[in-house]
Order: structure tokens, then C-alpha cells, then sequence
């Protein structure tokens, strides 16, 4: 039971962590490998102002969500002069940064050591320390992401990220700032991205930067495209799919050193069949939908 | 100090070597084809994988098996090409997907190997562990003279194949347009795979030469084609001058952090040129432009 709801927890990280870069990757067309970057900012945040300073994690929220903002508010600037596979590639440079900053700034991070005990969540005298409690938790802040971007995309900007998306120039060409809104667009997806960091480092008490490389990053792409671009839904499914696909593997009675590597085959699979085919996401993939562009 | 500075100029060599050899193996792919193959980083992993196969498992003669690996490393490249790329194009897919996909398709061939040959560290056994040539205070070994030699020898070829054979001249017309090659009857799908089998040939000797010098693991190939895409950028796509003087750039800025901040920032500082080129000088170099860099 215990380990069904741990789960169900990760489940719910990655849901956030696949929306939120559908927030740039799917509305605006800014295909980011950097989204684990910003996740490890938002633990590393939580992490350090609660083990040095002692802050509880309604202060480190707000304060994680801020500084992800801020550095992808900086690396925006640079980044978004750039396009397409330049763009990739730029963020790929970005996230092998963020990684080095967080394995070789020893002061800070404490380096391939990581950061231990990290104190449990603290709600009104209550101490969320058991996993149904941390799950509501975080049932609840999906919920929450998931009605902002549902709303973000239904608003008039999210239809000029839509737009961007499809023609850049047209947009711009309509009197769009388009530089702008994918500056916001890429600040407001590393913002959500925190969420989920801050999450992490309370529940699982102890983090390093192994949890946040470029491997991660390419997971959360892959449940991104494999969801569907601009699909929330559709984030959400892949995201359960693909963290439940471990425990099928093993549950047909593969060992656990192989599942992990089939694991990881099999979403590599899904990427290239999803983006061979030109459709968007698997759903598409398998109803014979038209072609779409993206 | 003459040691040093002699050791820190041949490590810069030796590296400039490496990545010239990678970047020139990826941009005549990126040449032929506007897209990047991250997959490559798979195929230079395969190639020395594949040595070890061969030479440590198999136990068959050390060069037969180089031949061998290179041979079977060009095989995964140019499948990826007929089963994955080539479909993409008759779909008419957009632009990003290739590069998606061939993360994906890195993904999948670098957990195979993973899968067969296990994480850890795996190191190629040739005949006999020497010290080393001393030259002017430097230790150099005799794969890194190697090294230097093939990686300048297979540049000046592939030079040379690109600009007088015919092969290699269409390979030049498919780059400034392929719809005009395939209307003058040259089948820019032919042309495409043929680059990608010079492309990956290239790529699994970086990988053997690589591996042999140091060590391997499943991944190793992705910083290798990383620091070859970087040294691409800053160069300039399709102008050699522009691919030594990037590869030559990267290495020296690599070494260079080694010594005078630390060898753990070795890869922050790549991506920090990587970022400022692509910022304030985004054709590189050689000034050719480069797709689509500026908005």
C-alpha cells in the first residue's frame, strides 16, 4: 500500500513537471531540455533555506517558484534569441550548467554529497510526514497548476501562444510581441517547474544532483511529446504511463536492472514512432488522425 | 614549467583532434541533411562497444575487429537513416521533429548497449600499457599520436572527397538544394545516405580512438558529439577552417578551465562559450549563416 502511494506521489511530480513544459513546449513551441534544471532549482531552494535557515515549506514554495522564475527569466533572454534546433540545443547547454552548478558548487550544494534531512511538511501543527497526507498535498497543487494553464491557455494569451506556435512572423506581423510573450511563457513554465522540486526535497528528505541531469530532461520531454503537445490530458496519461511501465515490466517478472533500461527503450521507441508519424502525441498515434503541425 | 605548458598544449592537441574528427564526421551529416542527428553520439558509442565485442569477447585480431566495429557503428547510422529519417521526409514532418526524434532514437540505442554490455566502465585491451612518449617534457602516448594523425589525415579526405569527386559534389548540390538535385536527376536520398555512412564512419573511429585513449561507459558519446556540436556552432556549418578553429577553441577553453579553475568545470565552460557564440557572433567564425539563428 505504502509503496502503491509512493506511486501515486511520483505520479503526480511528473504530471506537474510534464505540464509545465507543455506550457512552453506545448502552447508556444519552445521545446526545452532544460525543464529538470529548473526542477533542481526548486529543490535545491527548498532544500537549503530549510536545512541552513530553518524555513517551513509554505515560505519555500513562493521563495523556490521566485528564484526558478528569476533564472529563467535571465536565461530567457539569451536563450530565446535563438530558434528551433538552436533553441534545443542552447537549453541542452543551459541544462548541463545548471547541473554542473549543482555537482561542483560545493559551498552551496554540497556537490555529489547532496543535501540530507530535509524536515517534513508542517500544515497547521499537522506533520504530513505520512504518504496519504503528502499525496492530497500534492494531488492538491496539481490541481491547482492544472487549472492555471488550462485557464492560461483558454485566455487571450495563451491564443497569441497558439499563434506563435503556428506562424511566428504572422504573429508578429499582427502587432504580437512575440519575444515578450515567449519570454513569459518560458519564465512561467521554469515557475511551475519549482513546484514540483520543492515537493521532492520534502518528501523524499534527501537530494543530489543525480535526480536533476539531462537524462531527466528528456524524460520529461518524452512524456511531454508522447502526451501530446498542448495536451494537458494528455501529459497527465503519459506521465502515469510511463511511471506505472517500470512496475509492469517488473510485475511480467523482468528484473529490476533490465526494466529500468527497457523503461527507457521503450519511451525512446514511443518518441521516434510518435514524431516519425507527425502526429501529435500517442493518442493520435493510435486513432488515425489527420497530420497536424506543430 | 616548460613540462607544463608542453603537456597542457599537447592535451589541447590531442582533444582539438578528437572533437575536429566528431564535428567533421556531424556536420557533413548536418551538411547533406539541415538537422541534427543526436543519435550520432550513439553510433560513436557503438563503434568502440563494438571493438570490445569483437576484440575482448570474440577474441578476433585487434585490427580486423576495428574494421569490423566501424563497419557494424556505419550500419546503425545509416539505419537510422533508411528507417527513421528517410520516412520523416516523405511525410513531410516539421522541422523540430527530426531532432526529437533522434533524441529519442539515442535514447533506444544507448540502452541497448547498456542493457548487453552493463554501466560500468569498460576499457579497451590492446596488446600492452606503455609509458609514453616524452616529447619536449610532454607524455604523450602513442594512440594520442595516432589520433592526431588519423583525425588530420580523414579531414583533408573527406576535403578532398567532398570537392572532386562526383560523389562528393552532389553531395555539395544536395546542401544548397535538394528539390533542384532531385528535378536534374540526382536522387538526394541516395546522396543523403551515403553521407551518413561517411558520417558514421568517422564517428565510430572518434569513438574507437576516444575509448582506447581513456575508458568507456554506454554514454560516454553524448558529451563527445556535445563538445563536436559545439565546436560546429562556433566554427561555422560547412566551412573547415571554421570546424578547426572551433575545435581547437573548445579544447583550449576546456584545458584551460582544467588548469586554472578546476577540471569539474571543464563542461560548464563549453556550454558558456557555446551560449555566448550563439549570442553575439551566431554565424560562428566563418560568418557562413547558419539556419534560421537569428529572429
Amino acid at each position: 500500500m505504502e509503496y502503491i502511494l509512493h506511486l501515486f506521489i511520483l505520479i503526480s511530480f511528473y504530471t506537474l513537471l510534464s505540464q509545465s513544459l507543455n506550457l512552453a513546449a506545448g502552447y508556444t513551441g519552445l521545446i526545452s531540455l532544460a525543464q529538470a534544471g529548473f526542477y533542481g532549482i526548486g529543490a535545491y531552494t527548498t532544500a537549503i533555506l530549510s536545512t541552513q535557515f530553518g524555513f517551513s515549506f509554505w515560505l519555500n514554495l513562493p521563495l523556490a517558484m521566485l528564484i526558478s522564475g528569476a533564472i529563467a527569466f535571465v536565461v530567457s533572454l539569451i536563450a530565446l534569441r535563438t530558434v528551433e534546433d538552436y533553441f534545443i540545443i542552447c537549453t541542452l547547454g543551459i541544462q548541463v550548467i545548471l547541473f554542473s552548478v549543482m555537482n561542483n558548487w560545493m559551498d552551496l550544494t554540497r556537490g555529489p554529497l547532496g543535501i540530507p534531512g530535509i524536515p517534513s511538511i508542517h500544515f497547521f501543527g499537522l506533520n504530513l510526514d505520512n504518504k496519504i497526507s503528502f499525496l492530497l498535498l500534492s494531488i492538491f497543487l496539481v490541481a491547482v497548476v492544472w487549472y492555471i494553464l488550462k485557464n492560461i491557455s483558454k485566455s487571450g494569451y495563451g491564443k497569441t501562444l497558439k499563434a506563435i506556435s503556428e506562424d511566428e512572423i504572422y504573429s508578429q506581423s499582427i502587432g504580437k510581441n512575440v519575444y515578450q510573450s515567449k519570454i513569459i511563457s518560458f519564465t512561467l513554465s521554469a515557475v511551475f517547474a519549482a513546484i514540483p522540486g520543492a515537493l521532492y526535497a520534502h518528501y523524499i528528505t534527501y537530494i543530489d544532483p543525480r535526480s536533476f541531469t539531462v537524462n531527466e530532461s528528456i524524460y520529461i520531454l518524452s512524456i511531454v511529446i508522447i502526451g501530446g503537445l498542448g495536451n494537458l490530458k494528455g501529459s497527465f496519461f503519459a506521465a502515469t504511463f510511463l511511471v506505472l511501465l517500470p512496475e509492469a515490466l517488473r510485475f511480467v517478472g523482468m528484473p529490476d536492472n533490465i526494466a529500468a533500461n527497457m523503461r527507457q527503450i521503450i519511451y525512446g521507441l514511443l518518441l521516434v514512432a510518435v514524431m516519425m508519424t507527425g502526429k501529435n502525441g500517442l493518442n493520435e498515434l493510435l486513432s488515425k488522425k489527420k497530420v497536424i503541425k506543430f | 614549467m616548460l613540462n607544463l605548458i608542453s603537456q597542457i598544449v599537447a592535451n589541447i592537441l590531442f582533444s582539438t583532434s578528437i572533437y575536429l574528427l566528431i564535428a567533421n564526421s556531424f556536420s557533413l551529416i548536418y551538411y547533406a541533411t539541415k538537422h541534427f542527428h543526436i543519435a550520432h553520439a550513439a553510433v560513436i558509442t557503438s563503434g568502440a562497444y563494438f571493438v570490445f565485442l569483437f576484440a575482448n569477447k570474440f577474441s578476433i585480431p585487434f585490427p580486423v575487429s576495428v574494421a569490423l566495429a566501424i563497419a557494424a557503428a556505419t550500419l546503425i547510422g545509416v539505419l537510422c537513416e533508411v528507417f527513421v529519417y528517410r520516412q520523416m521526409r516523405k511525410r513531410n514532418v516539421p522541422a523540430l521533429a527530426y531532432l526529437i526524434a533522434s533524441i529519442g532514437l539515442y535514447v533506444v540505442i544507448q540502452n541497448c548497449i547498456s542493457l548487453y554490455f552493463g554501466d560500468d566502465t569498460k576499457i579497451i585491451n590492446t596488446a600492452e600499457v606503455t609509458v609514453g612518449h616524452q616529447i619536449l617534457g610532454a607524455y604523450i602516448t602513442t594512440i594520442q599520436i595516432i589520433t592526431v594523425f588519423v583525425s588530420i589525415t580523414l579531414l583533408i579526405a573527406v576535403n578532398l572527397f567532398l570537392h572532386f569527386t562526383a560523389t562528393g559534389k552532389s553531395i555539395r548540390a544536395v546542401a544548397s538544394n535538394p528539390e533542384l538535385c532531385n528535378i536534374y536527376g540526382i536522387s538526394s536520398n541516395k546522396v543523403i545516405l551515403i553521407a551518413f555512412g561517411i558520417g558514421s564512419a568517422l564517428a565510430a573511429t572518434a569513438g574507437i580512438l576516444s575509448a582506447m585513449d581513456t575508458n568507456m561507459t554506454p554514454t560516454f558519446g553524448f558529451n563527445l558529439l556535445l563538445y563536436g556540436v559545439v565546436a560546429m556552432i562556433i566554427g561555422g556549418v560547412g566551412s573547415t577552417r571554421g570546424l578547426i578553429a572551433g575545435s581547437l577553441m573548445v579544447a583550449a577553453a576546456q584545458h584551460l578551465a582544467a588548469y586554472y579553475i578546476d577540471t569539474k568545470w571543464m563542461d560548464a565552460v563549453t556550454y558558456v562559450i557555446l551560449i555566448i557564440f550563439l549570442i553575439w557572433k551566431p554565424l560562428g567564425f566563418s560568418g557562413k549563416r547558419l539556419k534560421k539563428v537569428e529572429v
